[in-house]
Parts: C-alpha cells; structure tokens; sequence
C-alpha cells in the first residue's frame, strides 16, 4: 500500500502551504476544515488506515499521526500569528494625542478653603455649627454687646427685610456664638462657617454676600494663651508651617480683651509687606456671657472670626473678590 | 486721627525711630494705616558765612573761599560774582540734594569734587537754585547767590531759619471707636509715656489776671443738661483775628486740616491737642436782648427750626438737636458746627470761646439725622472727656492771647450741674493671670495700670492678691468693668510676650456637625458627577428669571440696587445667571451645581432651606478628536441620569419621577418633571429644559437643562446604611421583550404591567430600546425590555422561565396594548 504513504507527504506539504496562505482566522479556519474537518482530506486518509493489511498498519498509522501532529502545530502556530495580526490596532496610537476624557467637576475655592478650616478646627475637637442668615437684632447686635446706636445697626450698613419684625440679614457669624451658647451648656467648642451680608457696593474688595468662619470655645480657666496657641495650630494648617501670627490688641464689643489677629509668611513677603491682618479674635466678653446666661465668674472663653475670602485671595493669589461670585468656568477649573 | 512725629515730641519724649513708632503704636491697639515722610524743605542746606573769597588758581571766573558753615570751616569753589567776605548765603554740603529744575531727570546730589583742580567742599546757592523767589521772603531779586540778611545764624539748617518745617512723619492712626481718647495728641503721649515711663508734658495754660469778670460780660442758661451736661465760656477782648504763624499753620497742615486764622487755628490746634472740641464766636455778634449782658441758651431746638452752619448749608431741625442760641437766634449747632451768624472773621475783635461736654447719644443722632460730621461731632459722638473742657478752654485762651493779642475777661462762666463722680474699678490680681494665662505679681499689675494714671483707691491693708479698687481717669471712658482693666494690663505687658499654650484636647457638639459632613458628600459627589460647583449671590433682582412667587419671596428694605432687591427663594435665577456671564465669555460648555441657602416667607413666617441645583448646557463630553458622540450636546437625559446617579448615591431610596403638566411647570421650562417620594405625596424637586424663550433672554444658545431639589428633604430622607446581599450562585437565563405600545404608555407602566404579572424567578428588568418610526405606526412606538431570571436555589431550566415569561407577555398584551414583535 505504498499509495498511502506516498500520499501522505503531498498532503502534509499540501496542508501547510494552505494554512500558510490563510491571511485571516475565517480563512485558517476554513482551511483547517479543508483538511482536518469531518470531510477533511487528511480525516479521509486516517478513515483510509482500516483498509491497510496488519502488517502495514502500524507504520503507516506512526507516519500519519507524525504528520498529523506537525500539521497541526502549524496550525496552531499560524492562529497565534493571524490572533496577534487581527489584534493589532489597525493604526498604531500617537501617544502624544489628548485622550478621550471625562469631566470631573470640582469644588469651589470657597468650599475647599472652608473645607481646609473646619479640618483643622476639627483636629482639635470642634464641631461645626450653624445658624440662619435671616437674623434678629438680639443675636446680630445686643446680645454681642453692641452699643444700641453703633452704626453697624444702621440701614446704610446692614441689609433689613421688608417684614414687620424687620429681620436683618446677619453681618457676622457671631450671631451663632449667641444661639449656640443660649441652647447648650457649656463648654462649647464650635466652628461656624458661613455667609454673611453687609451693605456694600461690589468692588474689588467688596461683595454684599461673603464668608465668614468663626470659632468659639468656652470652659473653665480658658486663657489668652489658649487662644493664642489655636490660632497658631489653625493658621499654620490653613498657611503653612512657616507662618508666622501676631497678635495686636483691638476692640470688638463682644471680647475684652479684643485682638487683631497679623499673619506673615514667603506669601506676604512676596507681596512686599511684613504683616498682613487676617482675624479678629478676644476673650468673650463676659456682658455677653451673662447675656446668654453663662456665669462669667465660673466660665471664660475666647472666639475667633475671619474671612474665608481673604483667606482663598491671599493663598491663590486672587485679587477680586467678585470671582468667587462670577463662577466663570474659567477660573473654577483651576482650583 | 493723623499725628506727626514731632508734634507728639512735644508732649512726650521717646528716642524711637519713625518705624520704631510705628511698631509701639501698633502694638499698643493703635493701628497705624500710614506713614508718610515729609522729606522736608532745603534738607543739608544751612546757613554760612563767607570768611574769605580768593580767585581760583585755574579759572577767571571762579572764586575759591572759605565758608564757615556753623561747625567749621570749608572750602567751596564758586562761580558767582554777587558776594563777598562777611555775607551770609545758604551752603549745601556734601550728600544732599538740590531739587530737580524742570527739565531735569534726577535731584542734583552734592558730592566733593574737584573743580579745576582745586576741591570743593559743597556748593553756596542761588534763590533760583533753591526753589526761593527772594522777594518772596523780603531779599532782593539779584544773579548769583542768595545773600541772606546779617540777622541769620550761621549753621542754622536753612528752613528753621526761613521758619518752613524741617523733616517730620505723618502717621495716620486708626482709633478704635471704644478709645475717643486717643483722638487727640496729649491721649497717644499719654500711652507712650505709660510704655516708656517718661512723663507727659502739659502744654502751658497759664492766663493773666483779667481786667474785668467773664460772668460780667456773659451768661450762660442751660437748658438741656441731658444733652449738655458741662458749658464753658470765657471772653476774649480785643484780639487782632489774622493769619496764623507759621508752626501753627503747617502743624495744622501736615495733619491735613485747612488754616483759617489765628483764632480758629488755635481752637483746632486745641482740639487735636486735647480731644476736646471748641468754639469762638464772634462775641459782638450775640445779641443782647433785654438781657444786662449777652446770654447764652443751651436748648434744644424746636420742631422744624432752620439754622445755618457754617459751611453756609442750612437745616431744618427736631427736637432732637441741641442749639447754643443768644435771646433772639440760634448760634451754634451744639457740639457739631457753628453758625454763620456768630463766625470770627477778620473784623472780628472779640470772642467767646466755647468749650462743652455734648452727650455721644444727642450727637450722634444731630450728625446722622443732618448728614453733618465734623472733627467736633466725631469727637463727642465716641466720648469726650467729661472733665475736659475747662483745661481746654484755658490752653486755647492761652495761646490766642499769644498769637491774635486781647485781654482776657478774668475767670469763665460754667454752668456744670452735676459733675460726675469719679469711676472706681475692682480688680482681682487672680483674675489677671486666670485671663491672660500669666503670673503677674499685683505689684507689677499696679505699676502697669499706674502708668496709664490709675490709681490704686483702695488697696487692703496686707494684701497682695487681694482685690484692689482703681479711680478711673476722666478721659478713659471706655473702662467699665474688670476685664477691661485686665485688657489694658495685656497691652502694657505686651500681647505678643503673652505665651501661647497648646490647643487642649477636648469634643465640642452640634447637630449641624453632621449635617456639614453630609452637605460635603453631596458636593463631593456632584463635582465628581463632572459639575463644577459654583457659589451664587444671595440677594437677586426681582425680576430674575421665570418670575419670583411674589406672595413668598422676601425683599429687601433697603437694597443696593434692583439687581440685589430680593432674597433667593431658588438658586435656579443664579445659576442661570451664572451661564449667561460664561456664555458671554464664550465658555460654551458648562455643567454646574451649587448648594446653599434659600429664602422665603410662609405666612409671615421667614425661612431658610438648603437646596441642590444643577445647570447642564453645551457639550456633553470634553472634546475629542474623534467618535460620532463628540460633537453631542447635553440633553434632558443627561440631566435626568445625573440626577438619578446623584439620588442613588446619596442614598435615596424609592424616589419616582414624573413628568408635569404644562400648564403647571411655570414660565422657566418648556418641559419638566417632578422628583417624589411617596408616590408623589412628597416633592423633592424638579427637572426640566428652560424655555426657550427665557434661554433667549439670558443669551443661552445651546438648550439648557436645569433641576432643583430640596436638600432638606434629601437629608431628612437619605438612608446610608447597607447590608449585604449574597452573589447569585446560579445563572440567570434572560429574555427579551420587543412590543409595540401606543406612545402613552410608560416605563412606569410596563414596571406595574411587570409587578402585576407576578412571575416567579424575575430578577430585572431593563428597557434597553425605545424605537419609533419605520414600520411602527404613528402614534405607537417600539419599546424592548430585557428581563432575567434567577433562582436563589437552582438553576432555572427554560421550562422555569417560559412559564414565567408567558405570564409577562400576557400581562403586556392585557394592560398596555402592547403588539409583541416575534
């Protein structure tokens, strides 16, 4: 039966040219049916084997698995290459090209320097705390203290709503020292960020609407050097640890004694000042202690107030105020 | 209050430098806002002799001299001709500046140098060079050098000789408004003395005896002690009312107060000195009346009364306003100006000159009812001295007498009913250093307080640490009780040594401090959606987009302007606003949210809410390069499917959304939603797309999405907390749904279709396409749902699913009419 084995070899080579020439996985798989399948040509000449004398079998059926195996590590190599071919990106990517992106939005500078602020405060053990915008005089003004003809009361500096009560719209976030103290006992220790009105037209420095953080806390034995010695912590967190505070002595109608809070680092510097003023700070003032009905002999405190505007100007170095308000995508995407 | 640095050397003495000064007074509370150096006039030039004149060795034209220049001799070349031996002319030296002619770049800096060979030590000048027409200070117009006349002193500096102010510093202070003593230059001596211990020194107030009585040439009725509780006047005859020397005048200058005459000079000069504010009349402008003598009446005015001030303005007054008047006008408008009827002038010869104490509170209300504030009214509306008018009053009469000449009426008529009893503190020395955080012996506390001139009232007979009782002077009324004695301690000691203690450790407490860390993941998560947070105005125009609920929207008494007259009751109007200043920018893509506060009035009732809102127009997607997507624009689902991802996130459960009627979305949309819990009993918020029309309005092309939810609600609502569920063991078999609807059916009502058809196993379902046109009939539309099927327990066999399935189609066909597509 020399005919099978001399087919054998014609076939093989026949196999291999055709796998090679499939220039695609339909076209390897169509020429691996062509010989491998049901109706494949070398399947035919496997059925073939049975019809062979005995004797003869066992070296044709060595040859044809020989050549079986070889044809089908071909074909196995050959999917690899047209795998790896069909893979391949038809073009190769320009890497220096801008990728298909997704917006990410982003917080606004306020929110994150508030953000900044109440983590700091936070780090010693404050809670935030709030109140309305919609205020009374009692907790804007008599109850910090301020004298019934100041002129922060007037028209010409504070927002008044229309309503009988005539409600104002707070100047400070001192108000809340008052509602917090009035509703808890003490100590308090809190943090208050938020908006607050005053009468001005909008300029560089002015907006009617801006912020303010404003921190309190109240125990027993509270000294100046506390106060001191929180400012430091938070305005080093907030500025960086090569700020450097000063204290200067002020007056405010709800602290004695009243300090105004200087601050100075590269950035001031840079600006070609050795101070520049940040807060407001005092002791509480022990009239208001006793406006609230915390007794003064047992306990003392002090309270802080910024600007939190002031605070996002002098760290980016943003010069009008009325940016924050303008929302130009332009400017918040780069904070 | 603006102080220069030599007038305060008059009345205390300190060895600081001008910035040393600057940092004490800042130090003490009194915040210096600026400094400004007056280089002054003709610095370096003074006044020398010529000893000899030879002619130069090398030059016809040049002389060689020697100069005497009050500290020794010279050597200056010279080119003029117009002197010799014995004159008197002005020298520059070496190192100072000649002003720049016009024409000239830079001063001309006097340096040694040699000229033709031989060296010159400084240069005599010219008027010309100088700046000094000669006539102008009685010398004759000559070429050459300014012969000053034999009188000068030699190696006088050249402006004390010519009586022009050498170099001094202006400081512009800011005086806190609980300290009206330091609106005077005798109050920040007196808080430099009490730093350096050195003494105040008390102007001269010395009066010669007068020849006649003051009483006998004046009276004085008060008639409104409340307003007016201590009146001074004394008499002045004969004075000669002219220009004031030149220290007065340029004292007055270089704080930026106008010179007037000698008279009214002084009374400023006065007021600046001591705080406290006064007056001169003219005194023959008092009428008499039926009266023996001229007769002033303290009052208030009558109701609608008309005076004219000074400046020539006239006012018409209330009750409210203190007059001084004489029997047949008003005179004065008490403690804020004087009237034009009485004003010194140059004919004037004698005065009445007025020193009072006016109460803040009547002041106050007169200047601000007036619109009227002088340096007088500032002053009495913060505190003056109670007590220092007639020291005051002394000064001044005692230097008109020395500038404008007269006789003084011996003595003052004063009418002072109740004089205040001095004020006495109590003082605990524990209290001291439990404030301040210091140990502080009481002595040293004394010391302190006592160099601010309290002194000790009482004191117990041992006792260090016991209370000690301080009088408080006059002037100091911003010092009422303990912790303001304990303040003026802190400044004496000095803020800045006070040591600062690390924070304590501690746990405050409020409700709202969750509340904040919940209002920052919902920030969070929106900037993380791809919206940029703004931050919009409170107060916005009334007439802001879509109308404002009239009946609920708060309005300002007092605005700014009508773009500011309102209270937001939606940030929707800021955020629209917010896209139109971007669409003006041509920043055409903008996807934005804000959270805050928002206002209204319920039945009289004011109230706040927070609220979330989202802005959506312009490109969807940052721009790419290629895709068929990157040219598409937001749309209502993008809008729609961020407001959903932000509510499952946020952890809002169970919330449904449904569109709203026309005729109930208002003027601002063309198309809107609601967002409910409840099945719709409870509004979250709405969706929508802005009408056209408005879009229009606010130069918003691309259409614009927005949606407003209550933050409140969301808050009170969210639910945070998870568990667990096991991961299906089995797999899903899934089969989808294609069918034919009328266009009113919704997903809403294919999900109860769904529910009502109780088929077991289903796990979801979800629409993955929505067809019309083609070969679905107008009106109807192709809807295609893909459901899954899952067992907990097993895996299901298409026999489970097909029963299941069938109930499905069959619910489908019943409920919504729906034809299936095979």
């Amino acid at each position: 039966m020399a005919t099978l084995i001399d087919e054998l070899d014609p076939l093989k080579r026949a196999a291999l040219d055709a796998f090679q020439a499939a220039d695609a996985l339909p076209a390897l798989d169509q020429a691996k049916g062509q010989f491998l399948g049901p109706e494949g040509r070398f399947t035919g000449l496997m059925k073939r084997l049975g019809s062979l004398p005995k004797e003869e079998r066992p070296a044709a059926g060595k040859a044809i698995n020989a050549a079986k195996v070889e044809i089908e590590t071909a074909l196995t190599a050959r999917r690899e290459a047209l795998e790896l071919l069909a893979a391949r990106p038809a073009h190769a990517t320009d890497f220096t090209a801008p990728g298909r992106h997704r917006r990410l939005g982003r917080l606004h500078p306020l929110t994150q320097v508030t953000d900044d602020i109440v983590r700091a405060f936070r780090a010693l053990g404050f809670a935030v705390a709030d109140g309305p915008e919609i205020e009374d005089e009692h907790h804007c003004f008599d109850a910090l203290n301020t004298p019934q003809d100041h002129p922060a009361r007037d028209a010409q500096d504070t927002f008044y709503l229309g309503t009988p009560q005539r409600p104002l719209l707070r100047t400070h976030t001192s108000s809340v020292q008052i509602r917090v103290m009035s509703q808890q006992p003490p100590p308090v220790r809190i943090i208050v960020p938020g908006r607050v009105y005053r009468r001005d037209n909008a300029d560089a420095t002015h907006n009617p609407t801006f912020h303010q953080v404003e921190g309190l806390y109240v125990d027993r034995g509270v000294t100046v050097g506390d106060l001191k010695g929180t400012v430091e912590f938070v305005f080093r967190e907030l500025m960086g640890t090569d700020t450097k505070i000063r204290f200067r002595p002020h007056y405010f109608s709800y602290t004695e004694p009243s300090f105004e809070i200087d601050f100075s680092n590269a950035l001031v510097r840079k600006l070609g000042k050795d101070w520049l003023e940040i807060a407001g700070c005092g002791m509480v003032h022990p009239q208001v202690f006793e406006n609230v009905g915390y007794d003064p002999e047992v306990w003392t405190g002090w309270a802080f107030g910024f600007g939190i505007e002031r605070i996002a100007m002098i760290r980016y170095g943003i010069s009008d105020i009325r940016l924050f308000y303008e929302n130009d995508v332009r400017f918040l995407n780069q904070f | 209050m603006k102080v220069t640095l030599n007038w305060l050397r008059q009345y205390v003495d300190f060895n600081w430098t001008p910035e040393e000064l600057t940092e004490r007074l800042t130090m003490l509370g009194l915040e210096v806002e600026g400094v400004q150096k007056l280089g002054g006039e003709f610095e370096g030039v003074v006044v020398a002799q010529v000893i000899t004149r030879d002619k130069h060795p090398n030059a016809d034209k040049l002389s060689v001299c020697r100069v005497n220049d009050g500290q020794g001799e010279r050597q200056i070349v010279c080119g003029a001709q117009n002197f010799q031996a014995g004159d008197k002319v002005p020298l520059i030296l070496p190192g100072a500046t000649l002003p720049p002619k016009p024409g000239d770049k830079e001063p001309f800096v006097i340096k040694v140098g040699k000229i033709r060979g031989v060296e010159s030590h400084g240069m005599m000048c010219s008027g010309e060079e100088l700046g000094i027409d000669p006539e102008s200070i009685g010398l004759k117009k000559e070429d050459g050098l300014l012969i000053l006349g034999p009188d000068a002193v030699v190696g006088r500096p050249l402006a004390a000789h010519l009586g022009r102010g050498g170099s001094d510093v202006v400081y512009d202070l800011e005086v806190t408004p609980n300290r009206p003593d330091l609106n005077s230059l005798l109050g920040i001596a007196r808080e430099i003395a009490a730093i350096t211990g050195n003494a105040v020194r008390v102007p001269s107030d010395t009066l010669p005896a007068g020849d006649t009585d003051a009483s006998s040439l004046v009276g004085v009725e008060l008639e409104a002690a409340d307003l007016c509780p201590r009146y001074v006047a004394r008499v002045l005859r004969g004075v000669r009312v002219g220009p004031s020397p030149d220290w007065l005048r340029s004292a007055l200058e270089k704080v930026g107060m106008r010179s007037i005459n000698n008279v009214v000079d002084v009374t400023n000069y006065v007021m600046l000195e001591t705080g406290q504010p006064l007056h001169a009349f003219d005194f023959r402008l008092i009428a008499r009346g039926d009266r023996a003598v001229p007769t002033l009446r303290v009052r208030r005015a009558l109701e609608g009364e008309k005076f004219v001030t000074l400046d020539g303005r006239e006012h018409t007054l209330s009750a409210e306003a203190l007059l001084i008047a004489d029997p047949e006008k008003a005179i004065a408008l008490g403690g804020v100006m004087g009237g034009q009827n009485t004003e010194v002038s140059a004919q004037t010869q004698d005065i009445l000159l007025e020193a009072a104490y006016f109460t803040p509170t009547g002041i106050r209300r007169t200047s601000k009812k007036l619109g009227l504030r002088t340096d007088a009214s500032y002053r009495f509306e913060r505190g003056a001295d109670p007590l220092g008018a007639e020291a005051a009053s002394r000064r001044a009469a005692h230097l008109i007498l020395e500038l404008a000449g007269g006789t003084l009426a011996s003595g003052s008529v004063e009418v002072h009913p109740t004089p205040p009893v001095p004020r006495q503190i109590t003082l605990r020395h524990q209290k001291v250093n439990d404030l301040l955080g210091l140990r502080l012996a009481p002595a040293e506390v004394e010391l302190f307080l006592g160099q601010l001139g309290l002194r000790p009232a009482s004191r117990s007979a041992g006792g260090s640490s016991e209370p000690a009782s301080f009088t408080i002077p006059s002037y100091r009324v911003d010092l009422k009780r303990e912790a303001d004695l304990i303040e003026e301690v802190a400044r004496l000691y000095g803020v800045d040594k006070i040591p600062s203690t690390a924070p304590r450790q501690g746990r405050g407490t409020h409700p709202f401090d969750e509340r904040y860390d919940q209002i920052m993941a919902a920030r969070r998560l929106l900037a993380g959606l791809g919206l940029n947070e703004t931050q919009g105005q409170t107060l916005i125009a009334h007439a802001s987009a879509g109308g404002l609920p009239a009946a609920t929207t708060l309005s300002l008494s007092n605005p700014l302007s009508s773009d500011m007259d309102v209270l937001r009751p939606s940030l929707l109007p800021g955020l629209l606003d917010v896209l139109r200043h971007n669409l003006r920018r041509q920043n055409t893509d903008c996807a934005l949210f804000e959270i805050g506060r928002v206002f209204r009035s319920e039945q009289g009732v004011v109230r706040e809410g927070w609220r979330v809102a989202i802005a959506l127009t312009g490109a969807r997607a940052p721009g790419f390069w290629a895709g068929s997507e990157r040219d598409a624009r937001f749309d209502i689902q993008d809008l729609k499917g961020l407001v959903e991802e932000f509510l499952e996130h946020f952890g809002l459960r169970g919330y449904g959304m449904r569109a709203r009627a026309e005729s109930e979305s208002g003027a601002l949309y063309i198309e809107s939603g609601t967002v409910t819990l409840g099945g719709g009993k409870l509004l979250l918020g709405e969706l929508g797309q802005v009408h056209p029309r408005l879009a229009r309005d606010y130069d918003l092309r691309d259409p614009v999405f927005v949606a407003e939810l209550d933050l409140d609600q969301l808050l009170a609502r969210r639910n945070t907390a998870r568990s667990f569920k096991a991961l299906a063991a089995y797999p899903a078999i899934r089969r989808d749904i294609a069918m034919i609807v009328p266009e009113s059916v919704t997903h809403e009502a294919v999900l109860q279709a769904v529910r009502q058809s109780k088929a077991a196993h289903l796990e979801s379902v979800e629409l993955f396409d929505v067809f019309r046109g083609g070969h679905v009939p107008a009106g109807q539309k192709s809807l295609a749902y893909a459901l899954t099927y899952r067992a907990a327990e097993r895996t299901l066999t298409d026999a489970d699913v097909a029963g299941a399935h069938e109930k499905v189609v069959a619910q489908f066909r019943q409920s919504l009419g729906a034809t299936l597509r095979e």
